[in-house]
C-alpha cells in the first residue's frame, strides 16, 4: 500500500518537478541579470568609506599614498578623500611636545648578580668565537638576494604574465593570491596559529597602489597575537603594493577583500 | 527528485554573483624575517653599542632582518622627532627603531628609544630606561624583548641567562665546569672548577638559583647553588643516587629522581619542609620529571613498557600515562613554559629534538643533527637550545632551534646541557 503510493508519488511530481525546474532557470537566468546590473551600479560608486578606527597599530595611524596626487581615481577621475583618522599624525614639532607622556616605562635597573672576576678573558675569547658582526654582515650580505624589493616602483602596468582571459576573475583570484602569498609572513610560532585568520578590505588606486589604509574586517579577539597577525597581514598588502593587474579591468579588482588563513601552514610549520 | 530541485535551487543560490568586491583567500605564506632598520641610537657613544647588540638579538631570532646601516639614508639625530618615513620605505624597512642615550646629571645611563610603523607611519612603542652605564648590554637586551613582544605578540627572551656545562681538556679527561652566560653568549662565568663531573643544571623560576647533579662527594647527588652568594649545598640527604633534578614552577619544589637498588623513582622535595614525597613506584626506570607550567602536571620518560617513552601524571603521582607512541625510543621530556608542547629526544636513527602537544598528537621532528638531546625552553616557548655532539662524538656544542624547525644556530662550542633562564626580573 505505501509502496504504490510512494510511486504514484514520484510519477506525480514528475511533471510538477520539470516545471519547477524550468522556472528555476528562468529565475537564475533573470536573477543573474539582475545582481549584475546591480554589482555595475556599486562598482561605478565611490565605496563607502568608513572611517572607523579599527586598526590597532596606534592612534595615529594614517597611510599617505607615497607620491599620488589622486590617491583613489576611479575611471571618471573623482578623487576620494581617504578617511580621516581619529587624529592627524601629529607634526615633527608636536610630538616633541607629546613625547614626554609617550615615554611610558622608567624602569631602573639594578646591577645584575656579579660575576667572578675569571670571567673577563673568557669574555674576550667567546668574542671571537661567537661574533655578532660576522653574524649581522653574514645575513646583510644575504639579504639583497632574499629581498624581492617589494617597494621598488614598477614603471607602466605589465600584464602578460596573467594569459588567457577566459574566467571573469579567476585569474585576478589567482594572481593576488600569489602576489600577497610572497610578502606574507604568516605567524606559525604563536600557540595557536589556526586561529589567527584575519581578513582585510582593500581598495586600490589604477596604477595598483593602495587607495587607502585597509581596513580590518574580520578577526576574532584582540590578544597579542591576533593584533600581530593583524600587523602582518597588512604589511603584506603594503609590501605587495603596487599589484600588477590589467589595467583596463580596474574595475573588477579595485575592491578587494582578503583573508589570511594560516591554517594550511601548520603542515609545514 | 525533490532533493534533485533543492540542490538545483541551492546551487542557484551559491552561484549567484558576489558583490563588486574581489574575493581572495590567501592560505599560503612566505615565511620570511620582518626588514627592520635600527640607526645607530644618539646621543652618547654607548648609544651605538646599543643599536649593535639589539640588531644582533633580533637578527639572532631569525624573525627580524636588521637592514645593513650603511643603506639608511636618513640620520637620526633626535629621538624625539618623527622620521621621514618615506626614507625608511624607499629602503624596504617595515620597522624603524629610532633611540638615543644620554649620561644623566646622577652618572646614570638613560635610554629612550621608539619603534615605528614605517606603512602605519605611527609609533608602536615609546620607552626610557636607566642603568649603570657599565650594564648597557642589559638594556640593549630588555629593548630587544619590547620590539620582540610588539612585533610578535609573544614575550621576548634576549633578557635571559643560560647555564650549562662547559667541556674543556683532551677527550678522554674532559673537565666538565658549570657555568652560566647571557642567552647570546657574552659574560660567560665559571661556577665551578672542574675537580667534579657535574650534570643536568637546572634555573629556579627565579633564575638565582641552580639545581645539577654532581659527584663532589665521590657519589652522584642533587645540589642547589645560589648565585648571589655562590653557597652550593647537597639537596637531601638520601642513601643513594639522586640525580635529574627541575624547580616546579613556583619554585618551592624540586622533582628528581633517586636510584635504589637498579630501580629509580620519581621524588618531589618541598624546599622550604624538605620532605619529600615518591611520586612514581613502578620497577622500570623512571626519570627526567618536568613540571607543566601549571604546576599540576609532570612529565617524564620510563621504561615500564620495555622501551624508553615520555609519560605524562599528575603533580601528586596520579594518572600515569604513556603518551609517546612514535618510532624508536623517547626520553628527556620538558614542558614547554607555554604549556602547548612538550619537547623531547628520539632515539632512532640518530637522536633528534622532537616536539609533541601533551596528549602525544602532533608528533614533529625538528632537528636532524647526528646526536641532539636534552631540550631546553626559551621562557616564551617559542626557541629550543639543546647538546648536539659531532658525528664520531667529535665534540659538544650548544645549538638553538625555532619550536617550527627554522633558524638553527650554533650557540657555543665545547659546551653542553644548556638550560635556560626565566626572563630575568
Amino acid at each position: 500500500m505505501r509502496k504504490s503510493s510512494a510511486a504514484g508519488l514520484e510519477r506525480g511530481s514528475e511533471p510538477v518537478g520539470l516545471i519547477l525546474a524550468v522556472a528555476l532557470h528562468v529565475g537564475i537566468i533573470a536573477a543573474t541579470f539582475f545582481t549584475w546590473m546591480h554589482r555595475l551600479d556599486i562598482a561605478d560608486q565611490s565605496p563607502p568609506i568608513v572611517p572607523v578606527d579599527l586598526v590597532t597599530i596606534g592612534n595615529k595611524t594614517s597611510i599617505a599614498p607615497m607620491v599620488k596626487e589622486k590617491p583613489k581615481a576611479p575611471p571618471k577621475d573623482e578623487t576620494v578623500t581617504p578617511p580621516i583618522p581619529d587624529q592627524a599624525p601629529p607634526a615633527p614639532s608636536q610630538l616633541k611636545e607629546e613625547a614626554a607622556p609617550q615615554v611610558q616605562a622608567q624602569v631602573p635597573i639594578e646591577k645584575p648578580s656579579p660575576a667572578p672576576p675569571k670571567a673577563k678573558p673568557k669574555a674576550e675569547e667567546k668574542k671571537d668565537k661567537f661574533d655578532i658582526n660576522n653574524i649581522a654582515a653574514l645575513l646583510d650580505k644575504r639579504a639583497p638576494a632574499a629581498s624581492s624589493s617589494p617597494d621598488a616602483k614598477v614603471g607602466p602596468r605589465d600584464i602578460r604574465g596573467f594569459g588567457a582571459q577566459n574566467a571573469m576573475t579567476m585569474d585576478l583570484v589567482d594572481a593576488l593570491r600569489n602576489e600577497i602569498a610572497q610578502c606574507w609572513s604568516p605567524p606559525v610560532g604563536a600557540p595557536h596559529p589556526e586561529q589567527l585568520v584575519v581578513s582585510f578590505e582593500l581598495f586600490l588606486n589604477p596604477d595598483g597602489t593602495v587607495a587607502q589604509p585597509p581596513q580590518l574586517t574580520r578577526s576574532s579577539g584582540a590578544d597579542p597575537f591576533m593584533r600581530a597577525a593583524q600587523e602582518a597581514a597588512r604589511r603584506a598588502i603594503y609590501t605587495c603594493a603596487p599589484y600588477r593587474l590589467p589595467a583596463d579591468r580596474y574595475n573588477q579588482w579595485r575592491d578587494i577583500a582578503v583573508t589570511f588563513d594560516p591554517r594550511q601552514m601548520m603542515g609545514n610549520d | 527528485m525533490k532533493s534533485f530541485v533543492f540542490g538545483l535551487a541551492a546551487l542557484a543560490l551559491l552561484s549567484m554573483p558576489a558583490g563588486a568586491t574581489l574575493q581572495v583567500d590567501v592560505n599560503q605564506g612566505n615565511i620570511q624575517p620582518l626588514p627592520i632598520a635600527i640607526p645607530d641610537f644618539a646621543g652618547d657613544p654607548a648609544g651605538a653599542n646599543i643599536a649593535k647588540v639589539v640588531r644582533a638579538d633580533l637578527e639572532r631570532s631569525g624573525l627580524f632582518r636588521p637592514l645593513d646601516p650603511k643603506s639608511f639614508i636618513e640620520q637620526i639625530k633626535d629621538v624625539n622627532t618623527q622620521p621621514t618615513f618615506a626614507n625608511w620605505r624607499v629602503i624596504n624597512a617595515q620597522g624603524l627603531v629610532t633611540g638615543q642615550a644620554t649620561v644623566q646629571s646622577d652618572g646614570r645611563l638613560g635610554v629612550d628609544f621608539r619603534l615605528w610603523d614605517v606603512f602605519g607611519e605611527s609609533q608602536m612603542i615609546g620607552k626610557r630606561y636607566f642603568t649603570e652605564p657599565g650594564n648597557w648590554r642589559r638594556i640593549a637586551h630588555i629593548i630587544s624583548d619590547d620590539i620582540y613582544e610588539r612585533i610578535t605578540g609573544e614575550k621576548g627572551y634576549f633578557d635571559t641567562r643560560i647555564v650549562f656545562i662547559a667541556e674543556t681538556g683532551p677527550a678522554k679527561n674532559r673537565r666538565k665546569k658549570l657555568a652560566v652566560m647571557d642567552e647570546d653568549g657574552y659574560n660567560p662565568s665559571y661556577l665551578t672548577h672542574g675537580e667534579y663531573l657535574v650534570l643536568t643544571p637546572r634555573f629556579n623560576p627565579t633564575a638565582q638559583m641552580i639545581a645539577y647533579m654532581s659527584y663532589i662527594s665521590g657519589k652522584p647527588r642533587v645540589y642547589l647553588f645560589d648565585l648571589e652568594s655562590g653557597r652550593q649545598e647537597m639537596l637531601g640527604n638520601f642513601p643513594n643516587m639522586t640525580f635529574s633534578p627541575r624547580f616546579s614552577p613556583d619554585g618551592n619544589k624540586v622533582v628528581m629522581s633517586l636510584e635504589n637498588g637498579g630501580n629509580s623513582d620519581i621524588y618531589v622535595m618541598d624546599l622550604r619542609t624538605r620532605s619529600s614525597t615518591r611520586l612514581t613506584t613502578d620497577p622500570a626506570i623512571d626519570t627526567s620529571p618536568s613540571f607543566s607550567p601549571d604546576g599540576r602536571q609532570i612529565t617524564f620518560e620510563s621504561d615500564r613498557g620495555g622501551s624508553q617513552q615520555v609519560y605524562v601524571m599528575n603533580a601528586d603521582g596520579s594518572n600515569q600515562h604513556r603518551i609517546s607512541f612514535g618510532s624508536g625510543k623517547n626520553g628527556t621530556p620538558v614542558w614547554s613554559p607555554r604549556g602547548d608542547l612538550i619537547a623531547f629526544t628520539k632515539q632512532g636513527g640518530g637522536f633528534h629534538i622532537c616536539v609533541m602537544h601533551p596528549d602525544g598528537s602532533g608528533e614533529r621532528v625538528i632537528t636532524n643533527g647526528w646526536e641532539d638531546e636534552g631540550p631546553t625552553w626559551a621562557p616564551n616557548g617559542r626557541v629550543l637550545m639543546f647538546s648536539r655532539t659531532l658525528q664520531g662524538g667529535r665534540g659538544s656544542q650548544i645549538w638553538s632551534v625555532d619550536v617550527t624547525g627554522r633558524n638553527e644556530r650554533k650557540v657555543l662550542s665545547d659546551a653542553s646541557d644548556p638550560a635556560w633562564s626565566p626572563l630575568i626580573q
